[in-house]
């Protein structure tokens, strides 16, 4: 039985150590915590790129959509035919840099939708701060193309920061809330940057529901709650889009500020 | 407040000993093993109660007696296990309240109703399982053993409740409800609110089904061991007999397990995209590779002990032949579903390969592949199993001839829906591909119950080509059975890495964020030592737990002059 009893116990351990062994024989990803990006006035260019190319692999979240499926282009690889990122962002729009293009892509993601794709991408600026921000543009230029980020291009008062992946950090918000703590709708609107994808009084895009009547939809209980949280409920005919506006703006504004655009937009009958 | 304000502050509030730490292996090391553990005691002592009240049933109405002390003989086993249970379960709530204070805090604030609830119900479960085994004697005739039967399945209540209520707390850990945030009050949360999460209800499902597959592969582990160290040919038969009857049944609940983690990862998708992609195409995404290796050897392993088991059963040569073709459908199944797809990739990799996806194995890689090759398998399965069945019977009613027929075409119609869905997916968006693997699904399953329906009634009266001869096993069968149990438990260890896992870095998703300096999610190499640690503790505490059942009392086989029956045990 003794014999009987060894052979059970080789092929358990033999079966575990299999296992083991294929899977320590995988590439090995770990899932990091974010973590301070500390940019001094004297960053290099080097030092820019691999601060981006975390960001880009990691809290950015852009691996989600750019070069894992086809959710998004390319960025890091050839788009047909026309080179990786960096190499192409010049030539994109005319009059533009690639800087400024790639920028503006960040910021405005509505702005240049590449054809063949979905308006999906959120506002970066609001997602990661502007060092981040700075570092990923620099990341990108470097496929393929020049970097010509500089520390000048990053504000000095956001060259440190810490992000979550949920957002924060950037976008021009602080302790007293959007565009320096003002309760002027108009001006949280436009810091905010709720355009980019909605509509409100003949201005904006319409990627996201029209607001200029939202009031008729909604009282003001009901913008705050979906501002707070936008996964609370999903316009109809906008399901496919659940997801896509940032959870942040509700830690991005002060309360007044919050009650100031609930009521303004309630008033939008 | 900014989300670098939120983490100040939270960092502030960790300095009132918000970790502890456990000497030598580490908090989170320590959680780790405690929580894996009685998890795996906690499915065992589930798990078989399902088994021990289904085969007490089958002993009661069809009136065979092995069954029931079949079902008696494991229940004997719960009762050294539900002690394991309550000491590792003891063990991860010491060290949760020790090590990690300020989450426990957070979790008893809002769910502390509920756990004195559990710890009723955990009362109340322990002694109807004293009832149900030391009253299986006195009970043992008539209504009074009805009266006792009832008992086993008010244990099984007590125990998915207490299963169900404790899935609400790590539930609520990975999908709290979306209007909490990080500065709800935990007092003011409702307790249904904060229960009746997003992923509740489909964890509940799927570990009801999982406690199945695994309490059925532990009898079979166990009925191998004791086969081997059989002495007599009639003990021997009894416990091929018991092996057999365990792989059944996880064979059977596997094939459902599938359709329940697609319902869990739908409604993690739809909770949170970002959580869905982490899992699918993230980090995570070597993990899937993983998985479909283990399955590709549960799939293999459980048709091989069939198809060893068609050796001791006269008329079972007539199908040997067909063996080599099903193994072929099996193997490329296997290597199509363990195709990776979207995998996470750096630059310098998504350069090598030219683009997001391997110009070959990319097409094959996609879940109309995948799904395709997963379903085939399941068919495979089914069909070995089929011949298994009909091995020693010869159909006498009329319409045999045409039955067969009928059951050969719902086969074919069922792999053709399955392939042709799957190779419409290639052509249509994503929205309307992943509609298209419930019809694949549909015609797996509906094959499955026509198939079976038609074949009891094709086998009524049937005539025997002999019996079944029990005990008549090589090893190398008994050693397979002993590859899927640690398989089973090894691949419960890896899915609940990947569950817990995609929380990345928070306790409660994007409500309360882990600051330790265990924060960080460990790779799969780390995940897998930690896996076959945790596996290998709880087999050695299994054994033991096996080993002073046999101390306790003999084994429930009766020596008869019959030995046995052979008949159409399981069939």
């Amino acid at each position: 039985m003794w014999a009987t009893n060894l052979k059970i116990v080789g092929i358990v351990l033999g079966t575990l150590a299999l296992y083991t062994l294929i899977a320590n024989k995988i590439p090995q990803v770990q899932s990091e915590v974010p973590q301070t990006l500390t940019l001094g006035a004297n960053v290099t260019p080097e030092q820019l790129v691999a601060a981006g190319e975390k960001v880009f692999n990691g809290i950015g979240g852009c691996t989600t959509c750019h070069g894992l499926g086809t959710r998004a282009p390319n960025l890091l690889t050839d788009e047909n035919g026309t080179g990786p990122i960096g190499a192409r962002c010049g030539k994109r729009e005319p009059g533009k840099s690639c800087k400024q293009y790639l920028y503006e892509s960040l910021d405005q993601p509505t702005a240049y939708i590449v054809a063949g794709y979905q308006p999906i991408m959120p506002v970066m600026t609001k997602q990661l701060s502007p060092a981040q921000i700075w570092s990923v543009i620099a990341f990108l230029e470097s496929q393929g193309g020049t970097v010509d980020v500089t520390a000048s291009d990053i504000p000095a008062t956001s060259s440190t920061s810490t992000t979550s992946p949920t957002g924060g950090g950037g976008g021009g918000a602080g302790a007293g809330g959007l565009a320096g703590g003002a309760t002027d709708p108009k001006a949280i609107i436009q810091a905010a940057g709720c355009l980019a994808c909605h509509k409100l009084d003949g201005q904006g895009q319409t990627i996201a529901p029209d607001l200029t009547h939202v009031g008729s939809r909604r009282d003001a209980e009901s913008i705050r709650k979906k501002i707070l949280d936008p996964m609370s409920s999903i316009a109809k005919g906008y399901e496919k889009l659940a997801g896509i506006m940032p959870k942040t703006f509700g830690t991005m504004m002060n309360a007044a500020q919050l009650e100031a655009l609930a009521q303004f937009l309630a008033a939008h009958k | 407040m900014t989300d670098h304000a939120v983490l100040l502050l939270q960092a502030a509030a960790d300095t009132t000993r918000a970790y502890g730490e456990f000497p030598l292996i580490g908090a989170r090391q320590f959680i780790w093993i405690t929580a894996e553990i009685h998890l795996m005691f906690a499915a065992f002592v589930l798990g078989v109660p399902m088994f021990a009240v289904v085969t007490e049933a089958i002993g009661i109405f069809g009136h065979d007696d092995r069954y029931d002390r079949l079902s008696k003989e494991f229940t004997r086993l719960l009762l050294v296990a539900y002690s394991a249970t309550a000491i590792w379960g003891a063990m991860l709530v010491f060290g949760l309240s020790t090590l990690y204070p300020r989450f426990w805090a957070y979790l008893t604030a809002i769910f502390a109703p509920s756990m004195w609830v559990y710890a009723g119900l955990f009362f109340f479960e322990s002694f109807t399982l004293y009832l149900y085994y030391y009253g299986w004697d006195r009970w043992k005739k008539g209504r009074a053993k009805l009266w006792h039967w009832t008992l086993g399945i008010l244990l099984n209540v007590w125990g998915t409740i207490v299963m169900f209520i404790a899935n609400s707390w790590l539930t609520y850990m990975m999908s709290p409800p979306r209007d909490i945030t990080p500065t709800t009050d935990p007092t003011s949360i409702k307790l249904w609110h904060a229960i009746a999460n997003a992923t509740w209800m489909p964890i509940n499902v799927h570990r009801v089904i999982a406690n199945v597959v695994f309490g059925g592969a532990i009898v079979g582990a166990y009925a191998s061991y004791r086969f081997l160290a059989a002495t007599s040919d009639e003990e021997r038969a009894h416990y091929d007999w018991m092996g057999y009857v365990g792989n059944f049944i996880a064979m059977s609940a596997l094939i459902v397990l599938p359709f329940a983690g697609y319902w869990l990862g739908r409604e993690i998708y739809q909770y949170d995209q970002s959580m869905g992609i982490t899992m699918m195409g993230g980090f995570m995404s070597w993990l899937w590779v993983i998985q479909a290796f283990l399955i590709a050897v549960l799939f293999l392993t459980g048709n091989y002990y069939l198809w060893i088991g068609m050796g001791r059963i006269p008329g079972a040569e007539r199908f040997q032949p067909y063996t080599k073709y099903l193994l072929i459908v099996l193997v490329l199944g296997a290597i199509v579903w363990g195709t990776p797809h979207t995998m996470i990739a750096d630059s310098k990799e998504l350069a090598a390969m030219g683009g997001s996806h391997h110009p070959f194995l990319g097409a094959l890689g996609v879940m109309s592949a995948k799904n395709t090759a997963v379903n085939l398998m399941i068919l495979t399965t089914f069909l070995s199993f089929l011949m298994y069945r009909r091995a020693n019977k010869r159909p006498v009613v009329p319409w045999a001839r045409t039955g067969t027929i009928i059951q050969g075409a719902m086969f074919v119609i069922a792999a053709g829906v399955v392939l042709f869905y799957g190779i419409r997916g290639y052509f249509v968006e994503a929205i309307v591909r992943i509609g298209y693997s419930v019809y694949q699904v549909l015609a797996v399953l509906s094959c499955i119950l026509f198939v079976t329906v038609i074949d009891v009634l094709m086998g009524r009266g049937a005539q025997s080509l002999g019996t079944i001869k029990w005990g008549k096993m090589p090893p190398r069968s008994q050693y397979a059975l002993f590859i899927l149990a640690v398989t089973f438990t090894w691949l419960m260890g890896l899915m609940g890495f990947a569950r817990s896992g995609i929380r990345q870095y928070w306790h409660v998703w994007q409500v309360m964020q882990d600051t330790s300096k265990y924060a960080a999610t460990p790779a799969l190499g780390y995940a897998s030592k930690m896996i076959s640690l945790c596996v290998l503790i709880f087999l050695g505490l299994v054994a033991f737990v096996f080993w002073l059942g046999g101390l306790a009392e003999k084994s429930t086989y009766v020596t008869t002059e019959k030995g046995p029956r052979g008949g159409h045990v399981g069939h």
